[in-house]
């Protein structure tokens, strides 16, 4: 099998359901032309009694509940990309061959993944409220026929075979010829493909010729190929303008599901999604989200969407969305025999974020301290994926107990006996019974910022140790010996 | 079965209906001697225990000691800190690898936070330090939320450790208390000879009947 054709039956209804959540369910109906000529053109399975080419007055005596809707563009075009973007996890070679179909070249594709590979496109576009067909062939046309009597896939390996009972309407013959060929008693195509191709031109003419080739499954074509995407964005607008956060999360999915599929064609994954929010008022909301682990996963991209909006208020309904999402390689690893690594990757990630959302940005992770004596510097890192074998210990333990910080540290008023503290007052206070120091340390000094600090350590009568400071701004109350 | 009209036979009328595996659980070691032999072997997965320790009388010690001993074993540690207080230079970096440490700053986010990671079993200790938040805020804390996190914790490999200037969890299972403050000569002697030295007093245990059966 050189070629596949994705194909999705009654595409724009499909397109046209999925961009609006309250026709899910519903008996609707798209019509084509106007006025007194409008017509069915494409039908729900929920509209019983309706079908195509049924005259609006008569569809909706039929079926009173009917919903009549036109074709809606821009539904066609998301759900365009999001097919074309489904062609291209097959192979790099796509053919957006009509709005509701794609073409893809095979060629060095194995049989067996490509199956198994058209199945899984199919279910995650049907999850994606496009029902797609799927079917493989040595031709484009084979493809493209197999793809129409497909259930959701069908790979045709013996042509003849597969030829021999489609029905003739198949090769699209003209008028004229149908009603000649029905006179001679043929139906399928196999029946015409079994009649002398010399023999069809000499009654037909080229017309009954290329006829012909189509029901044999032979005429064959060079693909006009798409070019992928090379950047990864949503936008859509709102109108009239929203107030509510399930529109929005509604149509944040659909439209995340096509970067997601725009991504995985591409072999990226995302590492960060930027979500814009333009409000009515003119104004704009900008959120940038860093993946805890890079991945293409809808669910949790809304999950983390989901943690931020849902504490979100806005000072305007919102007109328009543009998601973008930032690429990177993913990333491939293999696990030490011992590492421990996580017993649940997606959920440790989710929850990280989840609890980000909760506290802000850089208030959570695993904490490095700099290689600095300044106080109090560290920075929050993504934690690790595996936690590594300890290090030997140290040749000289820590000593004493744990500083426990006060942030911002208490100003207090410091006496002096001799240079050394003998009581403080403020926010702690109390006669010092004891006191070791100081340790003075400074860094930074040739730069703006430079900084330098004396500690000390006091004890308090019955009051436990406290960790003393004296910078440039006086003495302050670090934190206590805990 | 007993009368329950004594609180002895009440405790073991509890005792018979408790669970097997709710008394005789995995527990992991905090490194502290003291606190390990209190407790049976250490934290109860999947139960809270609560430390109470005044300012200065060990507290963070323990939790330097709960990150020594769970490195040794690459285990993970969640801890959620109410009043941002921890000093990370304050550990030896390589006692922080496996820590996820959430600066919380109020007790509504902690609990917030509190219940995500408790429930989220890639931790075998998730500490939750509301030292230092008023008392007052601690008191008007609804009792469904601790229900709650006591019921997510059941259901989790994780030991949950609550840190509190004076005791807050409502039905909690085992809580002790540091009962003496460093003092600075304590600042010169080794961590492990401060954590052998280290003593605890039980405020409140289940499960003392069962161990001392």
């Amino acid at each position: 099998m050189n070629f596949a054709v994705l194909t999705v039956p009654d595409f724009s209804l499909h397109a046209l359901r999925r961009s609006e959540p309250a026709l899910a369910g519903k008996p609707l109906a798209l019509i084509a032309g106007e006025g007194r000529r409008a017509v069915l053109s494409q039908v729900a399975a929920e509209a019983i009694g309706l079908e195509p080419g049924l005259a609006v007055p008569l569809a909706m005596a039929r079926c009173p509940a009917v919903i009549l809707r036109a074709r809606e563009p821009g539904a066609d075009i998301e759900a365009h990309r999001l097919l074309v973007a489904a062609a291209f996890t097959l192979s790099p070679r796509v053919e957006a061959t009509a709005h509701d179909t794609c073409t893809v070249d095979l060629q060095g594709a194995e049989d067996s993944r490509t199956e198994t590979a058209m199945r899984l496109r199919c279910a995650e576009l049907a999850r994606a409220g496009l029902p797609a067909r799927a079917g493989a062939g040595a031709t484009p046309l084979l493809a493209a026929y197999a793809a129409r009597c497909a259930d959701p896939v069908r790979l045709v390996r013996d042509s003849a075979e597969f030829l021999r009972d489609l029905p003739l309407a198949f090769a699209e013959p003209t008028p004229e010829h149908a009603e000649i060929l029905r006179g001679w008693g043929i139906r399928t195509l196999g029946g015409l493909a079994c009649l002398p191709k010399a023999e069809i031109g000499q009654r037909l003419g080229t017309d009954g010729v290329a006829l012909w080739e189509r029901a044999a499954g032979e005429a064959t074509r060079v693909l006009r190929l798409t070019e992928p995407v090379r950047s990864f964005v949503a936008e859509w607008n709102y109108e009239p303008p929203i107030d509510t956060l399930e529109p929005l999360l509604f149509k944040l999915r659909r439209y995340a599901e096509r970067v997601a599929f725009e991504l995985r064609a591409a072999g990226f994954v995302a590492e960060a999604l930027t979500l814009t929010l333009f409000l009515e008022n003119e104004t704009d909301y900008r959120r940038e989200f860093r993946l805890a682990e890079p991945g293409t996963d809808v669910d949790s991209w809304l999950r983390v969407f989901l943690s931020h909006l849902e504490s979100l208020r806005l000072d305007a309904n919102l007109a328009a969305v543009q998601l973008v999402a930032a690429p990177t390689r993913p990333a491939v690893k293999q696990d030490g025999l011992f590492d421990t690594g996580l017993r649940d990757p997606h959920v440790f990630w989710e929850n990280l974020a989840r609890v980000e959302a909760i506290l802000g940005e850089g208030r959570v992770g695993t904490p490095v301290p700099w290689e600095t004596w300044r106080p109090d510097s560290f920075t929050l890192e993504k934690p690790a994926e595996s936690v590594p074998a300890a290090e030997p210990e140290p040749v000289h333990p820590r000593r004493g107990g744990v500083l426990r910080r006060y942030r911002p540290a208490l100003p207090v008023l410091v006496e002096l006996d001799d240079g050394r503290p003998s009581a403080l007052s403020g926010a702690v206070a109390g006669a010092v019974c004891a006191a070791a120091g100081p340790w003075r340390g400074s860094g930074d000094w040739w730069r703006p910022g430079g900084w330098a600090v004396e500690t000390w350590h006091v004890s308090l009568a019955g009051d436990g140790v406290y960790q003393l400071a004296r910078t440039a701004d006086g003495w302050a109350v670090e934190g206590v010996i805990d | 079965m007993p009368d329950p009209k004594t609180l002895a036979a009440l405790r073991s009328l509890v005792a018979a209906w408790t669970p097997p595996d709710w008394r005789n659980g995995v527990h992991v070691s905090t490194g502290v001697r003291a606190v390990d032999e209190a407790l049976g072997g250490g934290l109860p997965q999947g139960r809270l225990t609560e430390l109470v320790s005044a300012p200065g009388a060990g507290g963070q010690f323990v939790l330097a000691q709960i990150l020594r001993t769970a490195r040794a074993v690459r285990q993970r540690v969640a801890l959620i800190d109410a009043a941002d207080a921890f000093a990370p230079e304050s550990i030896p970096s390589d006692d922080l690898r496996h820590l996820v440490w959430a600066r919380a700053g109020n007790l509504r986010a902690a609990l917030a936070v509190a219940d995500v990671l408790v429930r989220d079993g890639n931790f075998a200790i998730v500490v939750l330090d509301l030292r230092d938040v008023p008392a007052r805020e601690l008191n008007r804390t609804p009792k469904s939320a601790w229900h709650r996190i006591h019921r997510v914790a059941e259901r989790q490999p994780a030991a949950v450790l609550v840190q509190s200037h004076h005791g807050v969890v409502p039905a909690v299972g085992w809580r002790l208390a540091l009962p003496r403050s460093w003092r600075l000569a304590d600042q010169r002697s080794t961590r492990e000879e401060l954590a052998a030295a280290l003593s605890v007093e039980t405020m409140r245990g289940h499960g003392a009947e069962e161990l001392a059966g």
